[in-house]
């Protein structure tokens, strides 16, 4: 991967919580910037001095803003945008685009049932950035976007998000609740179905552990969000082949230390199994290796810093040899300070193109 | 003060349930560990409660996976992963008793997609499960006091507290909307539930942590009663050399005191501070930290912090 080249236009990068993704994205988008890339970074949890570094606040959420001061040094065309992604935004801004009129749409937006689900229903967080990432690589305003995914523990729940809404899409449960539940006063009708003994089980079973109540929004909440199924079908498609196409590339960023690498091996082999493209393995914030000629100002620090060092190289050996051969591995050490202004930002990108470039 | 603040161990060690929360990576399994080890020691009969279905506490505590079961573990110390849409199974078998529509409704395809749609009815189970535990209505299993839940990374906690009062909302009548109702009670009693939350001294975790404070007392009512400071490094001394190493252990230490000003400044409550270490994570990990997390507690009380 080279970010001064124009390709790959998408970056998407992953990992588990905590790991430093969402600096590592950052960065990359100053020195994709900077080589001349028009370049958005969307991403969903900065720190307070990072959203300062970027520009982007709660009056910025979910708009594309110009990282403020990010156009210096940069060549030619090259520009950094940033935006900060709301899933429930995003579900809003679908249904108001996609529903067919406004009544519908009211009828959906303050639906109890959706209020619910718009935040909670798993997955929803990483299908949502996939949606966005969709929306504005179709557009084609940038040359380059880089996704900084949600702060999930795991990597691979963002990859098996759209497949997660395809399948929810897919299965009974929707055909069950799109059927006329109710009469007209609101009612639970009787209803012997073709799906005969079965039915009336899943029936009684609702009714007897939820509640009619909430049936009836869900009931409400699929039947006007029936015509829009087919769409959401489609996009939640559309999706899964970008992220599977030759434009995306997949950074995978990890810890130090051996109990991420089960994890990192995992993803790395999932995402090929799956005919993704993955990029550099990112082992964030290792300790150094103490040399024979380190001091440390006393026992404990330096036992401490010893075994540190002693643990993240043994870990970052036993990545290398379970990893396949061809694959770039790259080691970024644990910096004094976090990067979180602009010049530190640029040189941490800087840094890190570097020891792409010697390692692959 | 001083009496005030000598309770801080007793208080925590009354409570039937105790939530530890906070994000992923910052040792909250570890810190679970430690707070049952404590408990334990004080007599109370504990259980670990973990819902990840990656099982991470048995090796923690150098046992056997448990797959699911009460497993003991030590003296008055029990553990348990918990698998969620068991506890929804267990509502449907025991709703619907008759044998043939119990087993069509849990081979229904559908099923476990409505258990995973359906909001804060895995919330509602898990801590169902506890109530049912701490009550003693669950036959087979042990007496317990207190459960010490390892609560899932995901979001920030918060919806696990709130769910059993939305679903009690949303629910009018029926079996469901009675555990919810007890179950909300059981949480929102801050006699009976406790609440600790873990972060590490840097900008992320911290914001984190104080931001989940701040929902704690808009939608719950009440904070945590303790926060737990995990792995910071150790203090440089003044007079060390100026080679890269001592230079980074600074800096990174500074960052850990930035950190801790905001803490002290912005986190109004008892807190604990315990060192990174090196030791490998496993009961060697979790022993030497209950020691230090112990003394932390005693240093609380004569301190009056």
């Amino acid at each position: 991967m080279d970010l001064a080249s124009p390709h790959p236009p998408l970056v998407v990068v992953v990992g588990g919580g905590g790991v430093g993704k969402t600096t590592l994205a950052a960065s990359m988008g100053l020195v994709s910037a900077e080589a001349g890339h028009r370049t958005l970074v969307m991403t969903f949890d900065p720190s307070l001095r990072l959203k300062d570094a970027l520009g982007v606040g709660a009056a910025a959420k979910d708009e594309a803003v110009p990282v403020p001061g990010s156009d210096r040094g940069t060549a030619g065309s090259g520009s950094l945008e940033a935006s900060l992604l709301d899933a429930r935004l995003t579900f809003d801004r679908l249904v108001a685009r996609y529903a067919p009129d406004e009544a519908a749409r009211e009828r959906i937006l303050t639906n109890p049932f959706y209020d619910h689900l718009a935040g909670h229903l798993a997955g929803i967080l990483e299908y949502m950035a996939v949606e966005r990432l969709y929306e504005v690589a179709r557009e084609g305003r940038y040359d380059r976007v880089i996704l900084d995914t949600p702060p999930t523990s795991q990597a691979i729940e963002f990859l098996d998000a759209p497949q997660r809404i395809v399948d929810f899409l897919d299965s009974g449960a929707l055909k069950i609740a799109l059927k006329d539940w109710f009469d007209e006063g609101g009612h639970l009708r009787a209803v012997p179905t073709s799906l005969g003994f079965l039915s009336r089980g899943i029936e009684k079973f609702l009714d007897r552990v939820v509640g009619v109540q909430l049936l009836r929004d869900m009931s409400e909440f699929f039947q006007a969000f029936e015509p829009m199924f087919a769409g959401f079908r489609q996009r939640a498609e559309h999706t899964k082949e970008l992220l599977a196409s030759r434009d995306t590339l997949f950074v995978l960023v990890t810890g130090p230390g051996e109990a991420r690498i089960p994890d990192t091996l995992f993803f790395a082999r999932r995402l090929r199994e799956t005919g993704h493209r993955l990029g550099p393995v990112v082992v964030n914030r290792v300790h150094p290796q103490l040399l024979a000629g380190d001091q440390a100002a006393d026992d404990e620090g330096r036992r401490l810093f010893e075994w540190l060092g002693e643990r993240h190289q043994r870990g970052l050996e036993q990545l290398r040899t379970l990893m396949s051969p061809d694959q770039t591995l790259v080691a970024l050490p644990l910096t004094p300070d976090e990067p979180t202004d602009l010049e530190s930002l640029a040189a941490f990108g800087q840094r890190f193109q570097q020891a792409v470039s010697d390692s692959s | 003060m001083r009496l005030a603040v000598m309770t801080l161990f007793d208080r925590i060690a009354r409570r039937q349930l105790i939530l530890v929360l906070g994000k992923g990576g910052v040792g909250k399994s570890v810190l679970a560990a430690v707070l049952a080890h404590s408990l334990a020691a004080r007599g109370r009969r504990t259980l670990l409660l973990e819902v990840d279905p990656r099982e991470n506490l048995h090796q923690l505590l150098d046992v056997a996976p448990s797959g699911g079961e009460i497993v003991e573990v030590g003296h008055r110390l029990h553990l348990q992963n918990l698998k969620p849409q068991r506890v929804v199974d267990w509502i449907v078998e025991k709703q619907l008793k008759i044998g043939l529509l119990v087993r069509r409704v849990l081979a229904s395809p559908i099923y476990p997609r409505f258990v995973e749609g359906a909001p804060g009815l895995l919330q509602l189970a898990v801590l169902g499960h506890a109530l049912r535990l701490v009550r003693g209505d669950m036959v087979r299993a042990p007496a317990i006091d207190t459960v010490i839940l390892d609560a899932p990374a995901t979001g920030h906690g918060i919806y696990l507290l709130t769910a059993p009062s939305l679903v009690r909302d949303a629910i009018h009548q029926g079996p469901v909307a009675g555990l919810a109702g007890e179950v909300a009670s059981f949480v929102d009693d801050p006699e009976r539930t406790g609440l600790c939350v873990v972060t590490q001294a840097e900008e992320m975790p911290v914001q984190e942590a104080l931001e989940l404070r701040h929902d704690l007392f808009d939608k719950v009512g009440r904070g945590p009663e303790l926060l737990v400071v995990n792995g910071l490094y150790p203090e440089p001394s003044a007079h060390g050399p100026d080679d890269e190493l001592t230079t980074l252990w600074r800096r990174r230490r500074r960052v850990n005191d930035v950190e801790l000003e905001r803490l002290d400044r912005d986190w109004d409550g008892p807190r604990v501070d315990l060192p990174l270490l090196p030791v490998d994570s496993g009961p060697e990990l979790v022993r030497t930290l209950t020691d230090l997390f112990e003394q932390g507690v005693e240093e609380l009380e004569d301190g009056g912090k």
